[in-house]
């Protein structure tokens, strides 16, 4: 029994540890150095944003992608230029497989050229989403001559 | 700006009665861990996984853990401030039937090792999902969704 009762604590001990782990990688944001390639708004279905575009996969058994979805959508509407797409992943396997979407809500930051500046794994908070944001900073339209 | 693809019947569910359900499930996953491989540890996974039929097939609101929490938890905390989709927690409700029939199955069989292993598994989910709020929807899901549809050519 005393055997038992430690295995227990011990996964419960274990499975917290993850958790803690787990939680502070949500939403975490990774730059994209070495970008596969420009995705028109016809490949994704959607119209792309002026500046950026969030590209957000979902799925129907993900909890926290309706709330990510308003959060994105809020922090799209603020900027000017910068739309929020939603994919349902099931449906655009493409999609899921050329950018390796192993989790939802996984989100794509493209910049003003449709190229994949950054990525957000997990749900974010609205910090996260501006962070990703600077990723694509508003295309300039001064030239100089 | 938002379009959205994914839209069809849904149910909004309190997501605070899943997780007491969860709870529950935990609770009794560590009684049938402690009671061990015998007769009265199998015979609590085949219980738990009669409590997670119902969630499995029609949804977490048709439980009799959500019972429980309508019952007698709800009237005393009020509404919930947000609400949820049943899908997500009935996508896990499913893991933890497969987890549980599959514990009960290797208890039947007199093969220790498999029912703790899947014994385990369903109690660290279900505490998981409890405590943290963990979605295992939303981790495992797409991953299932990829290795079942081919790659096309």
């Amino acid at each position: 029994m005393v055997e038992r009762v430690s295995a227990v604590l011990a996964l419960l001990a274990a499975a917290s540890a993850f958790a803690v782990w787990w939680q502070r990688r949500e939403g975490r944001v990774t730059r994209v150095v070495d970008p596969p390639g420009a995705v028109s708004s016809a490949h994704l279905g959607s119209p792309r944003g002026f500046r950026a575009t969030f590209v957000q996969f979902s799925t129907s058994t993900c909890a926290k992608c309706p709330p990510t979805a308003v959060l994105l959508s809020r922090v799209a509407a603020a900027e000017k230029g910068v739309a929020h797409v939603e994919i349902d992943a099931e449906a655009r396997l493409d999609l899921v497989r050329e950018f390796d979407i192993l989790r939802t809500p996984t989100t794509l930051i493209l910049n003003h050229e449709g190229v994949v500046v950054a990525r957000i794994s997990g749900a974010p908070s609205e910090a996260h989403a501006r962070e990703a944001l600077e990723a694509a900073p508003t295309p300039s339209t001064d030239y100089s001559i | 700006m938002t379009s959205t693809s994914a839209s069809a019947k849904d149910i909004q569910i309190d997501p605070r009665g899943y997780r007491i359900g969860a709870g529950i499930t935990t609770v009794l996953a560590i009684v049938g861990l402690l009671l061990g491989a015998g007769t009265a540890g199998t015979i609590t996974f085949a219980v738990l996984a009669a409590m997670f039929t119902p969630g499995a097939t029609v949804g977490p609101q048709a439980t009799l853990q959500s019972f429980l929490f309508k019952r007698f938890i709800r009237p005393r905390i009020g509404a919930p401030r947000e609400t949820e989709s049943f899908r997500p927690p009935r996508f896990a409700q499913l893991i933890g039937l497969i987890c549980a029939l599959l514990a009960t199955a290797f208890g039947l069989a007199g093969a220790s090792v498999g029912f703790y292993i899947f014994a385990a598994f369903l109690l660290g989910a279900s505490f998981l999902n409890s405590v943290f709020g963990f979605c295992l929807g939303c981790e495992i899901y797409l991953l299932l969704v990829r290795m079942r549809a081919p790659r096309a050519a």
